[in-house]
């Protein structure tokens, strides 16, 4: 029962999300039979999800400027207490425009991502063009979805440039709900890195009139200097982070590859 | 079930052991591995499980080490007391009595079993073996721990009245490495310890001198050492 | 019983840690990584896990860092009055038998995993505590999360009669066998060489983790919270402020 609180609680952590916690008191409401139906499928999840922790991997940022999109992961993949690669790459090209950073448990994600590379094939085939970023955005959120009751444990940002060229940034939980945002950061270094990218780069208000565009004021130096300092910080306080951040720079005139050595500890 | 080796070192620490306890025509022959096991994480690959209660009388532990260990601790502090007290050495029958009194009244906190064996000028070399709940049992032989399950047919077959001194040891070496060979929680070296009325003489056999039995592989150095002999396929011996 | 019912016991600082011990040529070396965790996040990244038992006793403690830090505070506090008792110097037995007693009264819930090591008037030991109270007596020893790595390191390398140098060398390489390769540990490689009538403790003998990035420009953070309004309403407008004769607390 207890594995079941846990998971409903756990899974719909974003803003939107709360409908999966609604959902479940009102069923509750209904009837015994369909409670003890959902927990128990509840708990079952909670299991498969339990055993999932294995094989994680951890902390991805993605910042949005005006003409530019930094996306950055660490190279870390542990279970447990040890360390199974220093060198896993968890960015994924996706389209021209368009890259996903992921964390959480490493099969799922790699399904993810073959479905969403086959998913962009057809599309190619069907229109003779790439996809645009928030076009892949709302794929990405569907594909999530359509697993709702046995999800991919897999929390991802997606990163790219728009049809204007502006950077942009899309935030998700495990279940398709997501949000167009200036920067975001998941996995285990998501809870250190957050505060302080909302400290250095305030983002407008979504309930200003009228609206303004979700970016950050930095250059894109600064936005890269600020990855590597949040790389390099979380590091130093999360486990899970470590050995070394791969950086992916979008602009006007291309993609660009960096990366940065980290404390191996 | 969990399989994760760090999982493992937190659990508590059980020796998966092999004990064994023979009488011979003057003495007893105590013998034990040497394997100490949190789970899979072998935590001591040579321990001592034969420990001494006095001159005379030794103990083979099994189950809980954290368990085994204060029950020894407490009895010797025991029979030291009761030596002092009567003046002279205490018999096999008090110590292995002790024992049987610590772990039939403490029963719901101990996950131990035991096999006590010594000398004493009254009744001469005893073994007694003392199993989880507080029983107590005076044997010709006892053996114990998860090893022992591979012993018992053997045993029957091979132990006989009246052996000499040599003939029990070979046995007890014999048993405990057949033991090794098969049981997973039992291994590492085989200690034995004789105790008689001339006193006591303590042996160890080293793991890569124990003879190879049915499907064994002869010890190496290291894995190098396979892979640079003439023909590299490690099972061909 | 209740965490069953969903109680969470509250977060313990877990020193998820490597810890090891050796017996050199005329001594004792013990070693510990300085990482104290608190599930994922570090809580310590220079923390001290070699405790002090006795002039020639030390204690390098895994586990909750709180139950540690007290039983080796206790014991330690227990030898001293015994050496004033006796004006004898603290034998590593004693030690080893009060440690295990007040380990196995707790039944493995003072979650204390400890490396015992001291040089007394017997000669050099080295003794391996577990949290229920059991012990070993080894020429080497690892304890903790950190502590299959570690023994990797010393099942290949360790030789009797090892020189100060090769046994400091050899203990610094297991530590940073488990800093690198447990998540557990990290950080710094602390090293304490008892020998007889000598001690040496290495605090932070090696270094092998420094800082990776430090941004050229440095951050600034803004010093106040955002000022949205301001509008001051003063008490008097909103209540009736009565003045009751004075003198009132002298009655």
């Amino acid at each position: 029962m207890a594995s079941g609180h846990g998971w409903f609680g756990s899974g719909c952590f974003c803003s939107l999300g709360g409908v999966g916690c609604h959902r479940k008191r009102k069923d509750g409401g209904d009837g015994e039979d369909d409670i003890s139906f959902l927990l128990q499928k509840a708990e079952n999840v909670g299991k498969e999800w339990k055993k999932m922790e294995r094989k994680k991997i951890k902390t991805c940022v993605a910042i949005a400027g005006a003409d530019y999109c930094v996306i950055a992961a660490d190279t870390r993949m542990s279970t447990g207490y040890s360390i199974l690669t220093r060198d896993y790459s968890k960015i994924c090209k996706l389209a021209d425009k368009s890259f996903m950073a992921s964390s959480g448990f490493q099969a799922d994600v790699k399904a993810l991502q073959k479905v969403l590379s086959s998913r962009h094939l057809i599309y190619q085939h069907q229109h003779n063009k790439q996809m645009s970023c928030p076009a892949m955005a709302q794929l990405l959120s569907n594909t999530l979805y359509y697993k709702r009751f046995f999800p991919y444990y897999a929390f991802n940002v997606l990163g790219g440039l728009d049809s204007e060229g502006k950077g942009c940034v899309f935030t998700y939980d495990a279940v398709g709900s997501y949000e167009r945002v200036g920067y975001s950061a998941q996995g285990s270094g998501a809870t250190l890195i957050t505060p302080f990218l909302d400290n250095q780069l305030k983002s407008p208000s979504p309930l200003l009139l009228p609206a303004k565009d979700a970016v950050t004021p930095l250059s894109e130096a600064e936005a890269v200097d600020l990855v590597k300092t949040c790389f390099s910080s979380a590091t130093e306080r999360d486990i899970y982070t470590g050995d070394s951040v791969e950086i992916i720079i979008l602009n006007g005139k291309g993609v660009r590859h960096e990366t940065e050595q980290l404390r191996r500890d | 079930m969990d399989r994760d080796a760090t999982a493992d070192v937190n659990a508590p620490h059980s020796m998966g052991t092999t004990i064994i306890g023979v009488t011979y025509n003057g003495g007893v022959i105590l013998g034990a591995d040497s394997r100490t096991s949190t789970g899979l994480y072998v935590a001591n690959r040579a321990s001592d499980k034969i420990t001494q209660l006095t001159d005379n009388v030794y103990i083979c532990r099994s189950g809980s080490a954290a368990d085994s260990q204060i029950v020894s601790d407490y009895v010797r502090y025991f029979l030291h007391q009761h030596t002092i007290q009567l003046g002279q050495p205490a018999t096999v029958k008090v110590a292995a009595n002790l024992v049987r009194l610590l772990s039939y009244n403490n029963k719901n906190m101990l996950q131990t079993g035991v096999i006590v064996g010594g000398w004493d000028k009254y009744e001469g070399g005893k073994i007694y073996g003392i199993p989880l709940g507080g029983t107590i049992l005076e044997q010709p032989f006892a053996i114990g721990g998860s090893g022992s399950s591979y012993l018992y047919g053997f045993f029957d077959q091979a132990w006989k009245e009246g052996m000499t001194k040599d003939e029990a040891e070979q046995l007890v070496v014999k048993a405990v490495s057949l033991a090794i060979a098969r049981d997973g929680a039992s291994g590492g070296v085989v200690r034995t310890v004789t105790i008689n009325s001339e006193g006591v003489t303590r042996n160890f056999y080293p793991g890569d001198q124990l003879p190879l039995w049915h499907d064994e592989v002869e010890a190496h150095n290291s894995l190098l050492d396979i892979l640079n002999a003439s023909n590299p396929e490690p099972m061909s011996t | 019983m209740l965490t069953k019912k969903g109680l969470k016991s509250p977060g313990y600082l877990k020193t998820g840690t490597t810890i090891v011990g050796l017996i050199f040529e005329n001594g004792v070396i013990l070693g510990a990584d300085t990482r104290a965790t608190e599930g994922p996040i570090v809580a310590d990244k220079n923390c001290e896990k070699i405790h002090y038992m006795a002039p020639n006793i030390y204690c390098c403690g895994a586990g909750t860092a709180a139950d540690t830090e007290a039983v080796t505070d206790n014991i330690s506090s227990q030898l001293k009055l015994h050496r004033y008792h006796t004006g004898r110097e603290s034998r590593v037995v004693t030690a080893l038998t009060l440690l295990k007693s007040h380990l196995f009264r707790y039944q493995g819930h003072v979650s204390a995993a400890l490396v015992l090591g001291g040089v007394d008037v017997t000669g050099p030991h080295l003794h391996t505590i577990y949290p229920h109270g059991s012990t070993d007596t080894l020429p080497f020893a690892t304890m903790g999360s950190g502590s299959l790595a570690a023994m990797a390191i010393f099942e290949s390398e360790y030789r009797e009669g090892l020189t100060r140098d090769e046994g400091v060398n050899l203990v610094t390489k297991a530590i940073c066998s488990g800093i690198f390769n447990d998540l557990g540990s990290g950080s710094n490689v602390d090293v304490c060489v008892i020998e007889k009538g000598k001690k040496e403790y290495l605090r932070n003998h090696l270094t092998p983790n420094p800082r990776t990035y430090i941004s050229s420009k440095g951050y600034t953070f803004s010093k106040k919270t955002e000022v949205l309004l301001t509008k001051i309403t003063p008490l008097k407008e909103l209540v009736d402020v009565v003045q009751v004769g004075g003198d009132a607390m002298e009655e």
